[in-house]
């Protein structure tokens, strides 16, 4: 299997007197055989990035390596796309329109020149893993989107590839069939060992898939780690909104009885030491509870009185909105598994050692 | 695998450099002496394009050809514009599309079988001279007076042409937002506003095809001024394409290549910007 | 809604819009009607009455006159021009392929490489191609094919081939070019890519260039004025040209001459006229519309 490297890959798109820097001296070294899941918003590089990757873009600086061999370097293709070996799943899945899908299967094959029974028997066989065998003879305009994604995929496993891209491959996909979808990834990355790379802006395809992450803002590859380690200790607020929910709050450093809080309102948030006065807070949804407790253990901090605003219900659990008492503008939400009363006071807690502080 | 990519465009390659060639060829001959009387030819350098312009028949013959292909612009756009409006804000989808058709299908006809007709209809006895007559419109004596012959030329060529326009414009037309029209309709403005305001600023692509396309279309026309003027001695429509083949009919060959190269260097001086800026620009647009 | 004084009722309002299109069409259609109803007049009706007045008997008297001269021209248009037709709109599009992958590639050489074809397509596709007559025919003349086929052909795929590439290479830009790349990516060769994928995908975009290079072909009267001279190897316009004398002596068989000549392109314009529209609307744009 391939290790994939970029070494100061840049991307700046010219048009119009105008020119758009989509990537942002990315490195990178991304192992042989490894699941690796790039996250960012809309726009910040991650198509272009994948694209360069496969052959179909260049990079306007730097270079990037399948185990250190020179594929591509500054305006400069080295090896061709179709030299690299490359399954890759389309945002918009890119079938061939005018195929059936076991055409659409069987087109790499027949560009590896296998005798018409192996190419039957490995399309079946792929189609049966994937659940489409029934639907082999349909066009793709007669699929259902959950279909037509699992064509592409087949069409893209079918040639052994040494690299599999995956971009945005669930987001056309209803909520519903998109966890199965990832579970079907997942296991078939696991089983084949693919060097896998999937892009996506929604974290909950980077968790199910992604063994370790990348976070591409504005083009420039800001953190790269386990999703779990990128989740717990984010290094900007921006990462931070990106792979999980989170309650955002500006505080005022303060320090009592040796210990640092950061004051919002009547909330004090135990944190760290930093060195500035104002610190922007991150909190995730389940470190946050409320409770009529006075105490809740060891593990829980207790961070002030609150009146409940809003509360609302959200699959399963009770979404509630508290303000503390004396500023109706500083919403903090939190998950609870019961409803509360609006306008109730109740004690606030948070996890302790989970409040995540930037700068 | 690029080598197959290019075995499968040779042929049109090939085809495409023989051009080359032969506008090059004209280009060397252009620099020689070569007639009838000199059937060997010697490098003469400027000399034969020296000598046209000392021809009454090159300048006139050029003028010709720019007056008709300028005619042809401007008037085939203000029909053009007209048709295409007068269709555009036709709410019938299917009448549109019929009388779109009963518009341009000169587009279809060969040149040399319209200007016969046209012959006849220019006649000044039973042509539609008969029909302004009995209408007590003025008569014009078309193919019949030197000053009516070249307007008369123009009518057939605008006839034939102005689909061409028509075409840009509504689909320059059709492509505008729909919700611009709708919001525009919706403030009660007249469709002459809406033709001003909206249509036409979002229509320069359409222009700039449609005068292209007039002029090179109209550059090059040559059945209708060879056969309205019944040879390519009749002075008063001679334009220069017509003159080149008369240079070349009576073996003034290096003249006939000297006014070959004129008129592939004008037509090239539009040909390219267009191609280069306009449909390839368009093309990577989409 | 009450109408507002001053506005004009919308009803009178849409039966004026219809009459001045009404008339233009008229005027517009005044060639062609002249062209039927002339050609159905007998030698003597023809030079009496006017133009624009049918026929008081009918006859198609004119039709046998011209039939005998025009039949075989009328073959040989067919027999040429169908086939040249075809091969130059099919080679051009292979062509059309190819500048479509070399303008995506991203080798500085391969875009020069491309602008300067693209130019040349065009220049064959736009010039007055009258200007290539002394050395177009000497070429012919030297291969020895003046008054053949193939010579006709020959000359027609130097004009018409680039033609083909020209509007093809337009109507490949329709493709979502993520298909193109899914097919590269999956080793595709340039072949394979072109006949299974780009050709079925574009067909209409095909079929429009067809036609319209049928059309140019049939009514292209120039080239074979220069490359035929024996009149079995006439093609049809130029046949008809000889049914007027010089200046503008008229023959009453010019109608039906004319007539002859245009049934094969008003056929195809009234049959597959939208596929001639989106071919001119290629030339210029590849836009959407109409
Ligand atoms: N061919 C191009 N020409 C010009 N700019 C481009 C081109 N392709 C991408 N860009 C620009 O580069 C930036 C990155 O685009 P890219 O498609 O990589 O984003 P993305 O992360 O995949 O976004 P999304 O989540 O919306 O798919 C964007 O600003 C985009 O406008
Ligand atoms: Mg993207």
């Amino acid at each position: 299997m391939v290790n994939v490297m970029a070494k100061g890959i840049t991307k700046i798109y010219k048009s119009r007197r105008k020119e758009v820097v989509a990537l942002d001296n990315v490195n990178i070294d991304i192992h042989s055989g490894e699941s690796f899941g790039i996250l960012g918003p809309s726009g910040a590089g991650k198509t272009t990035f994948m694209r360069i990757i496969a052959g179909l873009d260049i990079p306007t600086q730097g270079e990037l390596y399948f185990n250190d061999e020179l594929v591509a370097t500054s305006n400069k293709l080295v090896v061709p796309p179709e030299d690299r070996n490359i399954g890759m799943v389309f945002q918009t899945w890119a079938l061939y329109p005018n195929m059936t899908a076991y055409d659409n299967i069987a087109f790499p094959l027949r560009s590896l020149r296998m005798s018409k029974d192996e190419e039957r028997k490995r399309i079946n066989e792929v189609s049966e893993i994937l659940g489409i065998a029934h639907v082999l003879n349909h066009y793709p305009r007669e699929l259902s989107g959950g279909q037509q994604q699992r064509v592409a995929l087949a069409r893209a496993l079918v040639k052994n590839p040494s690299i599999l891209l995956l971009d945005e491959p669930f987001s056309n996909l209803d909520a519903r069939i998109r966890d199965s979808a990832r579970a079907l990834v997942r296991r078939i990355q696991n089983e084949l060992k693919i060097t896998t790379i999937t892009v996506s802006h929604d974290p909950a395809d980077i968790f199910s898939i992604a063994e370790r992450a990348g976070v591409i803002v504005h083009g420039k590859l800001v953190q790269v780690d386990k999703p779990s380690a990128i989740y717990s200790s984010p290094v900007t607020v921006e990462v931070a909104r990106l792979i999980g929910d989170l309650v955002e709050l500006n505080g005022r450093v303060e320090e009592s009885n040796n210990k640092i809080y950061a004051v919002v309102d009547d909330f004090t948030f135990p944190i760290n030491k930093v060195a500035a006065n104002n610190v922007r807070l991150g909190i995730r949804l389940e470190d946050l509870k409320i409770s009529d407790e006075v105490s809740l253990g060891d593990e829980w901090v207790f961070v002030g009185r609150a009146r409940v605003k809003v509360s609302s219900y959200s699959s399963g659990l009770f979404r509630v909105t508290v303000v503390p008492p004396s500023n109706d503008n500083t919403e903090i939400v939190v998950m609870v598994d019961r409803p509360f009363d609006v306008g109730r006071e109740v004690n606030l807690f948070v996890k302790s050692g989970k409040v995540l502080v930037f700068p | 695998m690029r080598i197959q990519g290019l075995l499968m465009a040779i042929p049109t390659i090939f085809f495409s450099f023989l051009l080359l060639y032969l506008v090059i060829w004209n280009l060397y001959f252009s620099f020689t002496n070569w007639s009838l009387l000199n059937p060997h030819p010697s490098f003469v350098g400027f000399q034969t394009y020296a000598s046209l312009l000392y021809m009454e028949y090159f300048s006139i013959s050029l003028s010709h050809s720019i007056l008709l292909s300028v005619g042809t612009v401007v008037f085939g756009n203000l029909l053009g514009l007209l048709f295409a409006s007068l269709l555009y804000f036709l709410g019938n989808e299917k009448m549109r599309s019929i009388y779109l058709s009963l518009l341009i299908y000169p587009l279809s006809i060969s040149m040399a079988a319209n200007s016969l007709i046209w012959l006849w209809l220019f006649n000044i006895h039973i042509g539609i001279n008969w029909l302004l007559r009995l209408l007590h419109l003025p008569v014009p004596l078309w193919l019949s007076s030197p000053s009516t012959e070249f307007p008369s030329l123009m009518v057939v060529v605008i006839w034939a042409y102005a689909g061409l326009s028509l075409i840009f414009y509504l689909a320059a037309f059709m492509g505008v937002d729909k919700s611009l029209i709708e919001a525009a309709r919706i403030d009660r403005a007249n469709p002459l506003r809406i033709l001003f305001r909206v249509l036409l600023p979002n229509s320069m692509n359409g222009f700039i095809v449609s005068s292209a396309l007039l002029f090179l279309f109209s550059f090059r026309i040559f059945s209708p001024p060879y056969l309205l003027s019944g040879g390519p001695t009749n002075i008063f429509l001679q334009t220069s394409v017509v003159y080149m083949y008369y240079l070349f009919t009576t073996e003034y060959f290096a003249q006939a290549s000297a006014v070959a190269t004129i008129i592939t260097a004008i037509a090239t001086a539009v040909v390219i910007p267009y191609a280069l800026y306009g449909i390839k620009r368009w093309m990577k647009h989409e | 809604m009450s109408s507002k004084p001053g506005r004009v009722n919308p009803t009178v309002k849409a039966a004026i819009h219809q009459l001045v299109i009404i008339i233009f069409v008229v005027i517009w259609l005044i060639p062609i009607y002249a062209m039927v109803i002339n050609g159905l007049k007998s030698n003597v009706a023809v030079y009496t009455t006017p133009v624009l007045i049918p026929p008081s008997s009918p006859t198609i008297e004119p039709f046998q006159a011209v039939w005998s001269s025009l039949s075989r021209p009328l073959l040989n248009s067919l027999i040429l021009v169908l086939p040249v037709a075809f091969i130059a709109t099919f080679l051009g599009s292979m062509a059309a392929y190819f500048f479509y992958m070399l303008s995506n590639s991203f080798s500085r050489v391969s875009s020069f490489v491309s602008n300067f074809l693209f130019s040349l397509i065009s220049l064959a596709t736009f010039i007055p191609y009258q200007a290539t007559l002394i050395p177009l025919t000497k070429l012919i003349a030297d291969m020895g094919l003046l008054n053949t086929y193939w010579g006709l052909a020959f000359a027609f795929f130097i004009f018409y081939m680039p033609t083909g590439a020209l509007l093809m290479s337009i109507f490949i830009t329709a493709i979502p070019p993520r298909i193109i790349e899914a097919a590269r990516l999956d080793r595709g060769s340039d072949w394979r890519i072109f006949y299974k994928l780009v050709f079925p995908l574009s067909l209409p975009g095909f079929i429009s260039t067809l036609i319209f290079n049928i059309i140019e072909t049939w009514n292209n009267f120039f080239i074979p004025l220069m490359l035929t001279t024996t009149p079995n190897m006439r093609l049809i316009p130029v046949t008809v040209q000889s049914f007027t004398g010089g200046y503008a002596t008229l023959y009453n068989e010019t109608f039906a001459a004319a007539f002859i000549a245009s049934m094969v392109p008003l056929g195809i314009f009234i049959f597959l006229g939208r596929y001639f529209i989106r071919g001119l609307i290629a030339l210029g744009t590849g836009g959407k519309g109409v």
